[in-house]
């Protein structure tokens, strides 16, 4: 930032230096020292992260017998880590959030950008808002005293208050203000010229949306979509309290009974003690599904950057 | 920029006014300033009896505000892993200690004392709609959920079965949906024992270890408002609960006569007090021996818990008072420890 | 709408379709079946509220104050979220303390310092890839290091799992949203700004401090008010770390507390939601609606200041 010049004799101001005081400079440097620390905290983070996560789960897979990754169920004080049950589980849950949340939100996405008038979309934009600020115990609370009574088992009559589908209603409601915000931005984000052109070709406002301004916006709108099942995935209070997998589950693709996903795996090993009792690798499990989720949101998380980028650079 | 020193320097002075307040306080262990007593303590294990434990840590800090208690309820076998590192005070339990555990607690010197503060009946239950199902014998349980029942998915399967180990049998043809305590729970060992699946099991040919087991195929739980309600959800469902969840849903669930070879015994409160029906246990709490003499505050929590205020609360929660004679023993064992 | 002016020789179809109808049924049922669905979210919050609300009254009407201020008990009658409070309050204590320096510091070290180099870009990449990790992550992290690794340090007295450690945990996983939003609100300062300070002769530093801070505050502090609500409504990781869920007394003094053991208010939802005694669903109803209070709180605070100190360029 300093300049190194002096002024030349006889040149007024003389004896002036530009370099300005050594101490400030100093201070200039103690400062973006401190500052430069600050954003290397992250990295350090994120390197702790994958060290912590992957020292135990590497622990657990060389020591695990490998016949008890594929068995009955995920019973982690038996000694049985049979994956596809709680990866199942992940994916039915999320599943039926995307099935709530995709089509409401993309719906409300659509209706914020291009048919709200300004009054109209200061007054709705809040819902969506409020209900992303809703927090997860609550939303878990919710689905397990309403959604399963009213609407899981009203539809199903055989299904136990405890099941994967209201926890997938559950955590779908919880994404639809993610998916609406991404999608908005993104078909905000087009330019007018193009509806322009549609209305100019005589096509009514519901035509320019759907065939011109949706499918202009399609990378924003599937990056929406992909942060959406990122967020369904990751998500834990939810399904802790409402599908009822808590000491283990068998495996199962009903999601009007009980089951247990990934996230609710690792806090079902957390709430007994901080060295479990049972099989001798309970604890490790609980890492060793974190590394695995861990993995599944980086890789989705990795995958919708790049959708981000493509629409953000379109235009 | 003057104005911004003068916050700082009235934030700065709030704060060192408020300092000695925030760092002044007592030492831990020993008489505090005021006399009273001082001291954590840690109380885990047994879900079942952690409300007994909770309500008693609550009416002693009540009376003792200085000392620090914590109560927790993780399952059973989990206490006694804490326990028998060394990591807590107290340990919940809702069976005995088992032999493995007693090797570890050995093999790290912690010396306990077991104390019978409770009773609880394990209660057997079905649907309310199942009409089929009216009293069990053991072999039954065992035919229907013993280690040899594993891929039984319809009562009658396990028909054949009840028939060789002495049952009734006569199950009806309907789906076996059962939900029910996981490995981590006092109560599933609890139910093992009681229901003699072991004797059972080493009579059809199996090993020690493997006759104490249950099928592992089935929804298991530690939380047993999922039990109920995955017993709740089915018309021909197959569970079991302690005896104080059970009252507090006998609405929603139907509980089933225990046939022991005495006869078939539903669970109440007089049969479980009197001993006469067959899934009755005691509750414990296992107190090491060395912490209670070093820690003063441990010594009072317990002589609080055995007091007559201390065993009002196993009735307040729900369980079933021991009858007079082993509260008295109780007492004598801790007196004498 | 406009005057229709007859051309001389238009053709006959385009006369019929500028005289066509004027109602467009099936684009009104569109807009519709979309309003539809903002109104099924609508929908959802309020039956939310009302069936939260309808639950709670009881006990709030009952009980009130008394149920804020008692301690957690296995008596419905006697529980209340005094600790879980008074957990949340100082959680959000050591998140203020640690995530927003961090945080801010590394906002303005990415937008006022770095040039876009390779590693730059790393760092952006890093941050927005640790704000997507899901919170039970954090919860392992935080149980991995701050519980077991630094346990000594964080909680002697508990075996680390302490207030701090929930704290610490909690900080790390707002850190990156603080990043993000600290560096919106110094992106959005003009460059005009800047240059002026510069113009004068002032370091990079002194332009940050006397010119694009008090600028970019209100977001800066808008965004992190935002944070702390999110923060404030965890419940996982703090599990992970060792909040209590069961009974605990403690007589530790203000300093004492951190190194002590604790919960919070939404691991109290979290306990009381899953416990077998019916009589705690209205209790744990009540806590909600204890909790969406404060968030409700948090949340003003932070639009009030963003309309008050909002600057528009």
């Amino acid at each position: 930032m300093a300049v190194g010049v002096t002024a030349t004799a006889g040149a007024p101001g003389v004896g002036l230096s530009l370099e300005g005081d050594p101490r400030r400079r100093k201070r200039e440097r103690i400062v973006r020292s401190l500052f430069l620390a600050a954003a290397f905290v992250s990295i350090v983070i994120s390197a702790l992260i994958v060290v912590s996560l992957f020292r135990e789960a590497i622990g657990f897979v060389l020591r695990v017998d490998l016949g008890a990754l594929w068995s009955d169920g995920w019973f982690p004080r038996r000694g049985l880590y049979d994956i596809r049950t709680i990866v199942v589980g992940t994916l039915l849950v999320t599943g039926v959030g995307m099935l709530v949340a995709a089509p409401i939100g993309l719906g409300a996405a659509v209706y914020l950008s291009e048919f709200a008038r300004p009054r109209v979309r200061r007054l709705l934009k809040p819902i969506l808002e409020v209900l992303a600020g809703i927090p997860s115990v609550v939303m878990g609370f919710f689905a397990l005293t309403w959604i399963s009574p009213n609407i899981v088992q009203t539809l199903w009559a055989d299904a136990t208050l405890f099941n994967l589908a209201a926890a997938g209603i559950g955590v779908g409601i919880l994404t639809i203000p993610l998916v609406a915000t991404i999608a908005e931005d993104a078909m905000h984000a087009v330019p007018h010229s193009l509806r322009e052109a549609a209305y100019g070709l005589g096509s009514r406002k519901r035509t320019t949306s759907l065939r011109v301004v949706f499918p202009a916006a399609i990378s924003g709108i599937v990056a929406a979509l992909i942060v959406g099942v990122s967020r369904a995935v990751g998500e834990t209070m939810v399904v802790a309290i409402a599908a009822g997998g808590t000491g283990g589950s068998l495996f199962t693709v009903d999601v009007t009974g009980p089951g247990q996903t990934m996230t609710a795996a690792m806090m079902a090993v957390a709430t007994g003690s901080d060295r479990v009792k049972g099989a001798a690798l309970t604890f490790e499990s609980m890492f060793f599904v974190g590394a695995l989720l861990f993995v599944m949101t980086f890789s989705l998380n990795l995958v919708s950057e790049r959708f981000v980028r493509r629409f953000r650079r379109r235009f | 920029m003057g104005r911004r020193w003068r916050l700082v320097a009235v934030v700065g002075l709030t704060a060192v006014a408020l300092l000695p307040a925030a760092c002044g306080g007592p030492d831990d262990d020993g008489a505090g300033a005021d006399g009273g007593l001082q001291g954590d303590i840690f109380v885990s294990g047994s879900s079942t009896v952690e409300p007994i434990s909770g309500l008693n840590a609550e009416k002693f800090s009540g009376a003792n505000p200085d000392v620090n208690i914590r109560v927790e309820g993780p399952g059973t076998g989990d206490g006694f892993e804490l326990f028998c590192n060394g990591e807590s005070d107290i340990s919940d339990a809702s069976r005995p200690i088992d032999d493995e555990e007693i090797a570890a607690c050995q093999e790290n010197g912690i010396g306990y004392t077991e104390l019978e503060v409770a009773l609880d009946g394990i209660t057997v239950m079905t649907s309310p709609a199942n009409d089929a199902v009216e009293c069990l014998s053991t072999g039954d349980l065992y035919a229907l959920i013993g280690p040899e029942s594993q891929g039984f998915d319809t009562w009658s399967d396990a028909n054949a079965l009840a028939q060789e180990v002495g049952g009734t049998g006569g199950f009806p043809d309907a789906p076996l949906d059962i939900t029910a305590p996981g490995e981590e729970s006092g109560t599933y060992d609890a139910f093992i024992e009681l229901a003699g699946f072991e004797d059972i099991g080493v009579g059809q040919g199996l090993s020690e270890d493997e006759a104490a087991t249950t099928r592992p195929d089935y929804q298991s739980s530690p939380n047993d408002n999922v039990i109920i309600q995955g017993v709740e959800g089915s018309e021909s469902s197959f569970g079991w609960v302690g005896f104080a969840y059970y009252e507090q849903n006998a609405e929603a669930i139907k509980a089933i006569a225990i046939d022991g070879g005495d006869g078939c015994v539903a669970p109440t409160r007089e049969t479980i007090a009197e001993g006469s029906y067959p899934l009755s246990r005691s509750l414990y709490i296992y107190v090491n021996d060395a912490m209670a003499a070093e820690k003063s505050a441990l010594k009072a929590y317990v002589d609080f818990y055995l007091s007559d205020e201390g065993f009002a609360s196993v009735t307040e929660v729900g369980y079933v008072d021991l009858p007079a004679d082993r509260i008295e023993a109780t007492r004598s064992t801790w007196r004498s420890a | 709408m406009a005057q229709v002016v007859e051309p001389t020789d238009v053709t006959a179809s385009v006369r019929a379709a500028l005289r066509g109808r004027r109602v467009d049924l099936g684009g009104a049922v569109f807009q519709l079946g979309l309003l539809l669905t903002l109104l099924v979210s609508f929908a959802v919050l309020v039956t939310l509220l009302a069936d939260v609300w309808r639950q709670a009254y009881p006990v709030l009407a009952d009980r009130g104050i008394g149920f804020i201020s008692s301690n957690l008990s296995s008596l419905p009658q006697n529980a209340g979220i005094w600790q879980g409070l008074i957990g949340s309050v100082l959680l959000m204590l050591v998140v203020v303390a640690v995530a927003f320096p961090l945080g801010i510091g590394a906002a303005v070290f990415m937008e006022e310092y770095a040039s876009d180099t390779r590693l730059t870009r790393f760092i952006n990449a890093n941050i927005r890839n640790l704000a997507g990790v899901p919170a039970v992550v954090y919860g392992l992290l935080g149980l991995a290091i701050f519980v077991r690794a630094l346990g000594s340090v964080t909680g002697p007295d508990v075996h680390g799992r302490s207030l701090l450690s929930g704290g610490l945990t909690l900080a790390v996983m707002v850190l990156p949203i603080v990043i993000i939003t600290a560096a919106e609100a110094l992106r959005a300062v003009p460059q005009g700004i800047r240059e002026a300070a510069y113009g004068v002769g002032a370091t990079r530093w002194e332009t940050i401090r006397s010119h694009v801070m008090p600028y970019a505050a209100p977001g800066i502090l808008t965004g992190t008010v935002l944070s702390l609500a999110r923060a404030l409504g965890e419940t996982a990781p703090l599990i992970l770390v060792g909040a209590v869920t069961g009974f605990f007394a403690t007589d530790a003094t203000f300093a004492e507390s951190f190194q002590d053991q604790f919960t919070s208010l939404p691991t109290i939802v979290f306990r009381w939601a899953t416990l077998p005694d019916t009589e705690f669903r209205a209790l744990t109803a009540a806590a909600i609606i204890v909790l969406l209070a404060v968030l409700l709180a948090m949340n003003s605070v932070a639009l009030a200041l963003r309309n008050r100190y909002e600057r528009r360029w």
